[in-house]
């Protein structure tokens, strides 16, 4: 037993001078942790955050202008008036994403309790903003028309005296840079390791040194625990301090819960994690190989994982697929501890899910290794 | 294998990515009990937004339930709620939103005043206050009009797909041979550092325009995303988009030295501003800062305008044409870089 960890140790400590030796690739890992995560986190603006929108305004009343001054700023820019010729032009151009159409005649429909009907058209391939913006717009106007209403007495007013008081908690401004910082480095942290256990595990195929491993007397276990351990200790220490220093310290970004248990979350992830970077280069004979493999399972779990759209409103088939990926569960325990404040006992089904996917992947990655390494002698 | 995967992805991609939240997960804590009270969260409730969770008992559980995660709204209706609303005193409904990850919150948010204002009309017209047909306000989604997330999607992933893999082929394949000193070929004969390039180049190209026209397939007939604009505006733009991918990875070769820097620098340097900085889910007018300035420069920007608007809006040469001209430019740009970097003599 001694033995073995004697040996991962030493081995550990080869991978890690291996790495050192590389000034490039430090380069790379620092920026990746640093720049990268100010210039994504930074750049992030409110999904609605003086959005341009376009009014065609045919019916000219005190309604429709009333309408029209409710769209302001931080939401909206100021309406534009267009003609409903260019309408379509505009929107083609894609300067606006949405135009409000107000039909002529509007107010005295609206006196006369004619049923006339508001249109919104929405550009849908500007995407999260256009969804939420369709929400905002109809509950701007809904306000604007139930104050009128109320005013000429088509609703008694104090009828319904109910006011809805909004609050947003762990995040109250909604400050879009937070949530983007913390998936910022959860994406580097996923596939740096794999890339670093993966790749390094294929170079020494390449260069055939991988030969030179097992004419010494060390076992695949030892071989790969050791790869497992060193390259989750340099993630740990670079995705730390970006955590510390870049995120909390430049970012001005307020932490609420234990960084401790982040990094006990960012452990078990990094097993598991490093662990299919293991398995997928048994696959790959060659680093080209190796890189489209990597496109290939990277990007679904850094998409699909919930940092970009929320998972639970995707499909149920990918919310099933996903959740046998370690970042779906890192993600959704980490967002609980740095924002919401969680404790162990709110997110142990998520690390409880990322303990049993590592070992899982760890088990499978070593019978693979085995094999392969069986292959070459 | 690129061609294999980029299907896969986009299959994976195109169906997962879903802009329209909904299922939503809120709860009630209802101190008043009533008829009224009730209808309230069955207005909630009832929306396509909105799934309804166990109710809630007190201020604590509030806390530790949305700390937890497992709602994304709570909705506080007071004691004597009906009481007070027909004695005529103004009463408040208190709502906690989850702002942790804020584009939910804000659809949340503009889910909940709509509800909200739709509950108080209502309400209105039950008690007779109200006239009996107020306005509608109708949504029309152009170009989407379905809003799913297939067509909304797909051309957002070609620009994506057609970015990466070609990159990291082409720097993989200048780096590979740093890494296993075949490169001294090339530094001891006359090759010139363009024809070095140029014929690295050519075959990745071509596996680039392969794989595009399988993805087109694709779209166009197994998932159904007609492509309505111009094929060829789309074809040529596509052909020296992947031209400028594959000498993108050319540059990136320059600066590293083993296989595994290459990639990782090749992955970050293609994906993040192509996921991030490009348009794919903000808009590039809306960004900021670094993000805002890399989004106008980087090719990625221009093909997914061009895929969206020849795939969705049905557009050609005429609307679009100008969205080549950043292309044409690039080409020279950074295949030149590519060269001006690439060393004839190991340093």
């Amino acid at each position: 037993m001694s033995q073995t960890l004697r040996n991962t140790w030493f081995l550990g400590l080869k991978e890690l001078r291996s790495i050192l030796r590389d000034p490039m690739l430090l380069m790379i890992i620092v920026l990746a942790f640093t720049v990268i995560i100010y210039s994504a986190a930074s750049s992030m603006p409110e999904s609605l955050h003086k959005t341009p929108i376009a009014v065609i305004d045919d019916d000219q009343s005190q309604l429709s202008m009333r309408l029209v001054s409710a769209f302001d700023e931080p939401y909206f820019l100021p309406p534009e008036q267009v003609s409903s010729q260019v309408a379509d032009r505009i929107m083609d151009e894609g300067r606006f994403t949405f135009i409000v159409h107000i039909p002529s005649g509007f107010e005295r429909d609206v006196l006369r309790q004619d049923m006339p009907e508001l249109q919104v058209i929405v550009d849908a391939t500007r995407m999260s903003q256009a969804f939420t913006g369709t929400g905002y717009i109809q509950a701007i106007l809904q306000q604007t028309l139930t104050e009128f209403y109320a005013e000429h007495s088509l609703v008694n007013g104090a009828a319904i005296p109910v006011e809805l008081a909004l609050r947003s908690r762990f995040n109250p401004e909604l400050n879009p840079s937070w949530f983007a910082s913390m998936t910022e480095v959860i994406g580097q942290i996923t596939m740096l390791s794999l890339i670093l256990t993966g790749a390094a595990l294929l170079r020494e195929r390449e260069h055939g040194t991988i030969e030179h491993l097992l004419v010494m007397p060390v076992t695949p276990f030892e071989i790969m625990f050791a790869k497992v351990w060193s390259m989750v200790l340099v993630v740990m220490i670079a995705a730390t301090l970006s955590l510390v220093f870049v995120v909390q310290g430049i970012l001005a970004i307020p932490i609420e819960g234990s960084l401790w248990l982040f990094a006990g979350a960012m452990f078990l992830h990094l097993f598991a994690t490093t662990s299919m970077g293991i398995f997928m280069a048994t696959f790959a004979r060659t680093m080209p190989q190796f890189g489209l493999l990597l496109i290939l399972v990277v990007m679904p779990m850094q998409i699909l994982s919930g940092g970009m759209t929320p998972y639970e409103s995707m499909p149920v088939m990918i919310q099933v697929l996903m959740s046998a990926a370690p970042t779906t569960h890192f993600m959704q325990a980490g967002q609980a501890i740095l924002f919401r404040g969680a404790e162990v006992s709110m997110i142990w089904p998520h690390l409880l899910a990322l303990l049993v996917i590592g070992l899982s992947f760890f088990l499978i990655a070593l019978a693979r290794f085995r094999k392969t390494l069986a292959t070459l002698v | 294998m690129a061609g294999l995967g980029s299907l896969i992805l986009m299959f994976v991609l195109g169906y997962g990515i879903n802009m329209d939240v909904n299922s939503l997960t809120f709860a009630v804590l209802d101190r008043d009990q009533t008829q009224l009270s009730r209808s309230y969260s069955n207005s909630l409730a009832g929306s396509r937004y909105f799934d309804e969770q166990a109710p809630l008992h007190s201020y604590e559980e509030i806390d530790r339930r949305m700390r937890a995660g497992d709602l994304n709204l709570a909705i506080e209706i007071p004691a004597d709620f009906a009481k007070r609303i027909a004695r005529g005193d103004t009463v408040q409904i208190g709502a906690w939103i989850d702002g942790a990850m804020p584009v939910r919150a804000e659809t949340v948010q503009g889910y909940v005043q709509g509800i909200h204002q739709h509950w108080l009309l209502e309400q209105a017209q039950a008690h007779g206050y109200a006239f009996e047909t107020p306005v509608t306000i109708a949504a029309r989604f152009r170009y989407n009009p379905d809003v799913r997330s297939m067509p909304a999607m797909m051309p957002a992933v070609i620009p994506l797909l057609l970015l990466m893999f070609p990159a990291i082929l082409t720097s993989l394949s200048v780096v590979r041979e740093k890494e296993l000193g075949s490169i001294l070929n090339f530094y001891v004969t006359p090759t010139t550092r363009l024809e070095f390039l140029l014929g690295k180049q050519v075959p990745y190209i071509v596996i680039g325009v392969v794989n595009y026209l399988l993805l087109l397939v694709q779209a166009e007939w197994v998932f159904g995303v007609p492509l309505t604009g111009s094929f060829w505006l789309l074809t040529l733009a596509s052909v020296m988009y992947i031209v400028i991918a594959t000498a993108f990875g050319f540059v990136v070769s320059a600066f590293v030295r083993s296989q595994i820097a290459a990639l990782f620098a090749t992955m970050l340097a293609t994906m993040v501003p192509a996921t991030s900085f490009s348009g794919m889910i903000t808009p590039v007018p809306s960004l900021e800062g670094v993000g805002r300035w890399i989004g106008e420069v980087f090719p990625a920007t221009y093909e997914m305008m061009i895929a969206r608007g020849v795939f969705s809006k049905a557009h050609g040469f005429s609307e679009l044409g100008y969205t080549l001209v950043p292309l044409v430019i690039a080409i020279p740009v950074v295949l030149g870089l590519g060269v001006y970097l690439l060393p004839k003599q190991e340093r």
